[in-house]
């Protein structure tokens, strides 16, 4: 069959036409070449680099194979930073999953001026790690800021929200969600919108409450797009760098020094840079078993 | 459950359910209303204070400022070395945006229409990339540039963001270059169109959404970009706007907030009108790309 169709000339040719052994590899080489040169070599010299002691003040590099990674694991400040990207973390995916999943339904739901509101959701993305920092601790921090006008409105009085390390945590995290989850609520509104409109109102038709018609229908089908939205804010949560620097710098104290701010401060405060190159590698294995937890769960669906 | 029962308590809480499809139905701008304002506000209450002098900024919180003014953003754009920091910003933005546009072009058309042995390797080669935070590969990258002598130069950060944003960008435009019919660059290499021809008459005029979005993703990443120019630079010759923004932030003593409040606003007002003129275009290309 497949010699029939390729006998007639105009077939033949066409076929010829994807048929370059060389060509395909030359329009990839310059893309390979920036990431493999730059995002792989750093990765692969960002290990190479955790396994040697390196100093600034000494010519010699031993080797120490693991020790690094030892002395991460009994150094309080890296297990302080580890706890602290964890409840960044997860703060940040149950305020921001049920914040975007909420924004997400209600846009679904509007018939008027759709688009401007969904512009409107996508906004806080837009804008840049530094100038979100900036924004919030002007609500946030002294006592004429708007948020502590409201408190004391409220009858609270005025609270420290960056000078106590609980209220910093929330803050950061509250600021974190509002950049981030953004981009969440735009993956979810995707998955809604694909959903068949005759799924409901068949439903409703059977007598199906709302809840039940979310329970039965929305969430099966919007399933690989929870998944998806849940694995960005995490990535973006665990990564995240700046906002906390400007924000609170990852005070007071260590409060909120996440790891890529601990990572940061290691090379280029104390410039350990072995230390800090294993906290980079430490990062990346906790990004590359979020990726396949959420895979592995996102597929047993 | 029986077809009776199903009836039976559907008509017997029949009130409720019209009256609670009635409030999903009508009263969706509630929690409308509160999600917008949610996304709005620190940039509108930052728009305000930006407009407030020095007084106004630590009295009463008015949205409308008592006294309006324009001063702060005079001092911004007399800042010193202000138009410099732009035309670094801008400078390194649109040179690496050209720059991932035009490599990833050619390595999305190549995985969309040809298939080669090392097809899938490579493809994942560049997409598995996409999963590296930027922050991480700071301490690494800093090494790097270090040794080759780069620290302080267009050219490190120009390389180090276009590497960052082809990963995304190829993904994105390979999606909408499989979307273009074979058949037609067929046809056009029948009548002997050569395959630069093909790329420029066929498949780009097609995949211009595509393009719209990778170029504007590509332009708020580079604009927005904080931990390599922190990292890769110290010289206020290469210094971008956020950076110093940073440094207005970070800076001793009592914050000016009218100043702080009025740069944050002419940072980001660039990416924000960008935006808004394709906004339509890009939550389709994102949804599109990301659907495939």
């Amino acid at each position: 069959m497949a010699s029939r169709t390729a006998s007639t000339p105009r077939a033949r040719r066409s076929q010829g036409v994807w048929a370059n052994p060389v060509l395909p590899y030359l329009l990839t080489a310059p893309a390979i070449l920036f990431v493999g040169g730059v995002l792989g070599y750093a990765v692969v010299s960002g290990f190479v680099t955790s396994l040697y002691k390196v100093e600034v003040w000494s010519i010699e590099q031993p080797f120490v194979g693991f020790d690094n990674y030892l002395d991460l694991f009994q150094d309080d400040k890296f297990i302080n930073s580890l706890t602290r990207s964890f409840i960044f973390v997860f703060g940040t995916i149950a305020i921001g999953f049920f914040l975007s999943l909420g924004f997400a339904l209600v846009l679904s739901q509007v018939r008027v001026a759709r688009g401007l509101f969904r512009g409107i959701a996508l906004i806080p993305y837009l804008v840049s790690g530094i100038a979100t920092a900036v924004m919030w601790r002007f609500l946030f921090v002294g006592s004429n800021s708007l948020i502590n006008h409201i408190t004391t409105a409220l009858g609270f009085g005025t609270v420290s929200w960056l000078g106590d390390p609980t209220n910093a945590l929330i803050v950061v995290i509250l600021a974190n969600v509002w950049f981030i989850s953004p981009f969440a609520t735009l993956i979810l509104l995707a998955g809604l919108q694909t959903i068949d409109n005759e799924l409901y109102e068949a439903a409703s038709i059977d007598g199906a409450r709302w809840h039940q018609q979310f329970i039965h229908i929305t969430l099966p089908a919007i399933m690989p797009m929870i998944a998806l939205s849940m694995m960005w804010l995490s990535f973006a949560s665990f990564n995240m760098f700046d906002i906390i620097l400007p924000l609170t710098g990852g005070g007071p104290g260590r409060a909120t020094e996440v790891l890529a701010v601990y990572m940061y401060q290691l090379a280029f405060r104390s410039l350990d840079y072995s230390g800090a190159s294993a906290v980079m590698m430490v990062l990346l294995v906790i990004n590359l078993t979020f990726s396949v937890v959420y895979l592995r769960i996102f597929r047993e669906r | 459950m029986g077809v009776s029962s199903v009836a039976r308590s559907a008509q017997s809480s029949l009130d409720l359910q019209y009256f609670s499809r009635f409030l999903r139905r009508n009263f969706y701008w509630i929690p409308l209303l509160v999600f917008t304002v949610w996304s709005l506000l620190p940039i509108i209450w930052s728009i305000s204070a930006s407009f407030k002098g020095a007084i106004d900024v630590y009295a009463s919180p008015r949205l409308i400022p008592e006294h309006p003014t324009l001063d702060n953003y005079v001092r911004v754009f007399t800042y010193p070395n202000f138009s410099r920091y732009l035309f670094n910003s801008l400078f390194l933005s649109l040179t690496s945006t050209v720059l991932a546009v035009a490599v990833s072009s050619l390595a999305a058309y190549s995985f969309a229409r040809y298939n080669f042995r090392l097809r899938n390797v490579l493809l994942v080669a560049i997409l598995i990339p996409r999963i590296l935070p930027r922050a991480s590969l700071i301490v690494p990258l800093y090494r790097m540039v270090e040794q080759a002598g780069l620290l302080d130069t267009y050219i490190a950060l120009i390389i180090a963001y276009t590497a960052t944003a082809i990963p995304f960008a190829t993904w994105i435009l390979t999606g909408f270059f499989v979307a273009v019919p074979k058949e037609l660059e067929e046809a056009a290499a029948t009548d002997g169109a050569s395959m630069w021809q093909r790329i420029r008459h066929i498949v780009l005029p097609i995949a211009v959404p595509g393009l719209v979005t990778v170029a504007v993703f590509s332009l708020r990443e580079a604009w927005n970009e904080f931990p390599f120019v922190l990292a890769l630079t110290t010289s206020s010759e290469i210094r971008t706007l956020p950076y110093q923004l940073f440094l207005l932030r970070d800076a001793i003593g009592i914050q000016d907030w009218p100043l702080l409040n009025a740069f944050t606003i002419v940072t980001i007002l660039p990416i924000l009108l960008l935006y808004l003129r394709f906004e339509r275009n890009i939550v389709s290309g994102i949804t599109q790309g990301a659907l495939k």
